[in-house]
């Protein structure tokens, strides 16, 4: 039996929609049918695992239980104790799994057998549920409710990466009729940008333009004395780029749509980030479920780390270090390759030159109009689609393998 | 609620009736341009060779369809369809193949040509590389599996031992799914299609046809260009022995930097270096004279007989220092190409130019396995008159024994 990969074709969202009819209609005579629900959503995960990809299926099982354990064992520890040590070791069991599915490829040519598809948004919504027990901001988990939130359809393989807080509020919830029809027209709107976004633009640009660019580019590999710099590679970097928002951005719109159906609010993960004045504004509107994640479970908790063991006065010093560890731990994250790294280190570099920039603007009588405006925005996109350059890996394909036929 | 619901449902169902009204609907979309189907018949796109429209226009126009594999693509100034277009031959190219197209991809994806070639003529370029111990590969089967023209294929009355043995071999390329799936396992059990199965699979044609009609005039690649610029290296008007002579210049002047009489453009590209060392005695072992493509190939040979298509076989050579090289036993191939012989001779299939012997000539082949320069003067030789002369009409007999595992596996020619 061949697997039923989400949102691949026309195909998977009419069987799924037509199988929400029921929770449609519930939610809409203001009931929530979760048992339904999770018979659906279960059938579907199945079918994802199904087929020659059964062993992905056997590694979601065990991972599964595996964080279940951890997160109901150190929510019920918690309760009555707090000590540092306990934490993070379950913090450290939390991380394992992925950690050990990312850093297989360094060793091995075979994936790792931990790994399934979702695995890196299943463990972004279990460190973070285990962080925020250890804050207090959760008193305490329900199993279940942390098992669908776990494995919530419409974001299992990819995300937006939601919080255990909001889910479980909106998941305990039913919205008013009103409420919901909004949720219901806003799911279609996204649905079908989602539609225009990925299957429309990033098809031309990801299937018909990209692989025409990469072999230009590829021919002429040895141009600029051996650099590879070309009209083809910087017509490439741009494509790439584009075809990366498009693709991903219309992948969390059908997540975000799918979600309202379902009657829950899962955030939104893009907001024209290529309208950015810099790069700190682009971070706040790319991959924002992710950013955000990044910001308050590692940038957050490096600063305080640091403040508290006074590793530095300064506190532009304090910043600067988190955004290095930050944009570092996202690269390792991305995967243990020279580029993902890279690209990691650009951004962190990135952000600290931009704040460098705006302490010494400030005061400073600079011109503020359309035109420093538009200037900003140029500048901004171009330093990202070169970050994504680098990100796609091209250049190591281009400088490192050789080309056959 | 009920006027909410539909402000918000109804424009996606009003969507929904007009996306599947134009699919399903017989559309009255006017005919491909001449100049449109020119392009196609060279262009070697994809999209071409998987459609109906452009390769079913360009076979009834009188086009003549080459059918075979990469060699195709090699478009020198000897190429049959700049040849065919600089001295304004009798007839146009149709090219039909690409690389790993081999008899099964070709049987599948031709249907609808070869219905339009009743009492007509056809070239096929039978590569003795094909006959491998798997036989067509599965991975180039799917790139260039046509859904539209196997639903066709099923659509039509289906049974006897030719049928029964293409489903097979098709359900063994391990690529279909849902209903055709289920019509081949049909097919292939000797079964009939069900009213059911027939009803889902004509709409399902009606769709993959308006889609055809539709896209296939987004014809990206163009080959126009290529076979303008080829033409313009040849002179107006020129004999046989002056195009051999030229060929030989060309071949000599683009093959100086390698010792295998290679074009140096594709020698330096994917040859040269640690490469060539590791390709070194490397096809001492190969073998084509056990194959399942033997059975494929008596597929197309009952679509051609069926049609009474008077057919030019060509089987071309393996550049021969290349063959010194690698270790590729010649007694082999001289196996493989008697037993292909025969099979085609047994049948009354008897154009065939038998080109292996010539491996050896100078400026013959563009690489290690595909015709240049003076090799396709040798094929214009015999396709050239082939195709302006009338032929006799041919009286075919064909045997279902070229089907079976027995001629498959058996070796002719040996002693």
């Amino acid at each position: 039996m061949p697997s039923l990969q989400p949102y691949v074709n026309p195909r998977y969202f009419v069987i799924l929609l037509v199988c929400l009819i029921p929770l449609i209609v519930g939610l809409l005579r203001g009931r929530r049918h979760r048992n339904y629900e999770t018979l659906v959503s279960l059938v579907f995960i199945v079918l994802m695992f199904a087929g020659d990809k059964w062993h992905e299926g056997v590694a979601l099982v065990v991972y599964v239980i595996w964080q279940l354990a951890l997160v109901t064992g150190y929510a019920h520890y918690r309760k009555n104790n707090n000590a540092y040590w306990v934490y993070l070791t379950s913090l450290l069991a939390v991380i394992l799994p992925l950690a050990i599915v990312k850093i297989t490829p360094v060793f091995s040519v075979h994936p790792s057998i931990l790994g399934f598809l979702g695995i890196s948004y299943l463990s972004f919504k279990a460190i973070q549920t285990l962080m925020e027990l250890r804050d207090g901001t959760i008193k305490a988990i329900d199993p279940l409710y942390f098992l669908r939130f776990l494995l919530f359809l419409p974001t299992i393989s990819s995300g937006p990466i939601d919080r255990y807080r909001r889910f479980a509020k909106d998941y305990n919830n039913v919205p008013t009729q009103d409420e919901y029809l909004e949720m219901l027209r806003k799911g279609v709107r996204y649905l079908f940008q989602g539609f225009l976004y990925k299957f429309i633009i990033g098809y031309y640009l990801g299937t018909v333009w990209m692989p025409r660019v990469a072999h230009v580019a590829l021919m002429q590999r040895s141009a600029s004395g051996g650099t590879g710099i070309t009209l083809a590679l910087v017509a490439y970097m741009y494509i790439y780029s584009l075809y990366l928002f498009f693709d991903f951005a219309g992948y969390s719109l059908f997540a975000v749509a799918i979600s309202q159906f379902m009657g829950i609010n899962t955030p939104m993960n893009f907001n024209q980030p290529f309208k950015s004045k810099n790069i700190k504004d682009f971070w706040n509107r790319w991959h924002m479920s992710l950013s955000f994640w990044f910001r308050d479970f590692v940038f957050m908790r490096v600063t305080f780390f640091i403040m508290k063991h006074r590793w530095f006065k300064n506190r532009v010093r304090i910043a600067q270090t988190a955004y290095l560890i930050n944009f570092l731990v996202m690269g390792f994250w991305h995967g243990v390759t020279w580029y993902y790294i890279v690209y990691g280190l650009f951004h962190a570099c990135a952000i600290i030159i931009n704040d460098m920039w705006l302490r010494w603007k400030k005061g400073k009588n600079l011109p503020s109009n359309r035109w420093a405006n538009a200037l900003a925005i140029f500048v901004t996109f171009n330093v990202v689609c070169f970050s994504f350059l680098i990100f796609s890996g091209f250049l190591n394909t281009m400088w490192f393998t050789h080309a056959i036929r | 609620m009920k006027r909410k619901l539909w402000h918000i449902f109804g424009p996606v169902a009003c969507a929904c009736v007009l996306v599947f009204a134009g699919l399903l609907l017989p559309l009255p979309l006017d005919k491909p341009s001449d100049a449109e189907v020119n392009r196609a018949a060279t262009s070697l796109n994809q999209d071409v060779l998987l459609g109906q429209q452009m390769k079913g226009a360009a076979a009834a126009r009188g086009y003549v369809p080459f059918i075979g594999s990469s060699e195709l693509s090699r478009m020198d100034p000897f190429h049959p369809s700049v040849l065919a277009q600089k001295y304004h031959r009798g007839y146009k190219t149709l090219l039909l193949g690409g690389p790993g197209t081999q008899s099964l991809t070709q049987f599948v994806d031709n249907q609808n040509v070869y219905n339009k070639l009743k009492n007509k003529k056809a070239v096929v370029v039978i590569s003795p590389q094909w006959f491998t111990k798997m036989g067509q590969r599965p991975d180039a089967f799917a790139y260039y599996y046509s859904p539209l023209e196997l639903s066709g294929w099923l659509l039509a009355k289906r049974g006897g031992v030719a049928d029964r043995y293409a489903a097979r071999r098709i359900l063994q390329m391990n690529n279909t799914t849902g209903l055709i799936h289920q019509c081949l396992l049909n097919v292939a059990a000797g079964q009939k299609l069900s009213t059911n199965q027939r009803f889902f699979l004509r709409l399902q044609h009606q769709l993959l046809r308006n889609e055809d009609r539709i896209f296939s005039r987004f014809n990206r690649t163009n080959n126009i260009k290529r076979i303008d610029d080829a033409a313009k290296k040849l002179p107006n008007t020129a004999t046989d022995a002056q195009l051999d002579t030229l060929a030989n210049k060309m071949g000599t002047q683009a093959s100086r930097g390698n010792d295998f009489g290679i074009a140096d453009n594709f020698f330096d590209k994917r040859l040269r270096g640690k490469r060539l060392t590791r390709l070194q005695g490397s096809q001492a072992n190969f073998d084509y004279r056990r194959s399942p493509e033997y059975g494929d190939m008596e597929l197309l040979l009952h679509e051609f007989a069926k049609n009474h298509t008077q057919v030019q076989f060509i089987i071309p050579p393996v550049n021969a220092r290349w063959a010194d090289f690698t270790g590729l036993p010649e007694s082999m191939m001289y196996q493989t190409v008697a037993k292909i012989e025969q099979q085609l001779r047994a049948q009354n299939f008897t154009n065939i130019l038998n080109m292996v012997p010539d491996g050896a000539k100078k400026n013959y082949m563009t690489d290690t396995i595909h015709l240049g320069w003076r090799g396709w003067v040798d094929v214009d030789k015999t396709v050239r008159p082939f195709l302006e002369n009338q032929q006799p009409t041919p009286k075919y007999h064909l045997s279902n024994y070229y089907f079976s595992k027995k001629w498959q596996n058996k070796v002719v020619g040996a002693n």
